[in-house]
């Protein structure tokens, strides 16, 4: 249930930093309900790291999330919840830029750092609960 | 007998199934622990060099920038034929991004198709909503306006503008920003520190309150004495606006 649950916010978050990746490369400005707030965002230098768009690398993240979410084991767990406390973290840096430094909000933006701490939430709780396979070992 | 052996079974294995139980939580944990520890360590070093990309201004240069506006009339802040039969008012931040943008995408087109051939004089109203580096450009650009050097100064402070409210708006920079845009430093510094660069400020304050303009970069057209009316914000053409005034 938890890990359907995180694939379903995991292919959210990778529609939205796709769309935003895409408005990034293609120059264009994203739908935003507050008025260029996204525009100012995109535009601003925080939204490169070391040259890389952030919503590239947004992208990234939900692909290894959801590539971790494939299986359910111990291995695959830890993968997913350190992806998604990193990806938390760095969610949590641009919100404060947005807020902070830029004094404009992307909706858009946002919307993604949800989904990045939802999946932190969800996965680091997918490591801490012991599967019913580990128990039915004990004979 | 056979009953309690049953129950003894089940309780050896209830107590296995605890252990493993406690075990895989304890090695979850660490796992979990370091994981995190890894993950704040790479959180950590992406904000620096994050803080580091977006706090550094771009360095002034003597740019080419001013040349947009090179030879063209300049009087209290308008630029142009002073009896050009409309006027573009530009209300901008100078710290907001789209508005060097603009001035890259939209006013090009606008100096040298319109203001250059005396169809329009271009004025700007310099608001400071963004933060504390918007209030100290602004006043230094009323210093420029009183050179006027407005337009020179604000093109070239918007091809070397940095990130919004990382203090990059230092004495040094307006200085540097100033002599590339043929601003004399010292003097544009002196009337940003008085009483009038503040009334200046307040002025634009209070026009931008009375059209409920609230965004930058917006453009108004006035048409002779008329009343002003805002025909664009942020990137869009301007173009089709003026063709539309001027007919």
């Amino acid at each position: 249930m938890t890990r359907a649950a995180a694939i379903v916010v995991a292919v959210i978050g990778l529609g939205i930093a796709t769309y935003l990746t895409i408005v990034h490369y293609t120059g264009g400005v994203s739908v935003c309900a507050i008025a260029h707030g996204c525009e100012t965002v995109q535009k601003s230098d925080y939204s490169k790291l070391a040259g890389v768009p952030v919503a590239l690398l947004g992208m990234l993240g939900y692909v290894g999330i959801l590539a971790a979410l494939i299986r359910d084991d111990e291995r695959s767990r830890d993968v997913a919840a350190f992806i998604s406390i990193l990806g938390f973290g760095f969610s949590a840096w641009l919100t404060y830029t947005e807020v902070a430094l830029i004094n404009a909000i992307c909706v858009w933006c946002v919307a993604s750092a949800i989904c990045m701490t939802i999946l932190a939430a969800l996965n680091v709780s997918r490591v801490l609960t012991v599967s019913p396979p580990e128990l039915a070992r004990v004979r | 007998m056979s009953k309690s052996k049953r129950e003894l079974r089940e309780q050896r294995r209830e107590a296995e199934r605890a252990a493993v139980a406690a075990e895989s939580r304890r090695r979850r944990i660490r796992n979990l622990l370091g994981a995190a520890g890894l993950a704040v360590v790479l959180v950590v070093a992406g904000i620096a060099i994050s803080a580091a990309g977006g706090a550094k201004a771009k360095p002034v240069a003597q740019s080419s920038a001013a040349k947009l506006v090179a030879g063209i009339p300049e009087q209290n802040g308008v630029l142009g034929d002073p009896k050009a039969p409309i006027t573009v008012t530009e209300y901008l931040d100078p710290q907001c991004p789209i508005c060097a943008e603009a001035s890259k995408a939209n006013l090009p087109d606008l100096i040298n198709n319109y203001v250059r051939t005396g169809k329009v004089k271009l004025q700007a109203r310099t608001l400071s909503f963004i933060g504390p580096d918007s209030v100290t450009a602004a006043k230094f650009a009323h210093g420029a306006e009183q050179q006027g050097k407005l337009w020179a100064f604000l093109e070239t402070l918007y091809a070397s503008q940095g990130q919004e409210n990382s203090g990059y708006v230092t004495d040094s920079f307006l200085s540097d920003v100033a002599k590339a845009s043929g601003v004399d430093a010292s003097k544009a510094k002196a009337f940003a520190d008085g009483a009038s660069a503040q009334a200046a400020l307040d002025q634009a304050d209070g026009d931008a309150q009375a059209l409920k303009i609230d965004s930058t970069p917006s453009f108004t057209v006035t048409k002779g004495n008329g009343k002003p009316e805002v025909v664009a914000v942020g990137l869009d053409d301007l173009t089709n606006k003026l063709d539309k005034a001027l007919s």
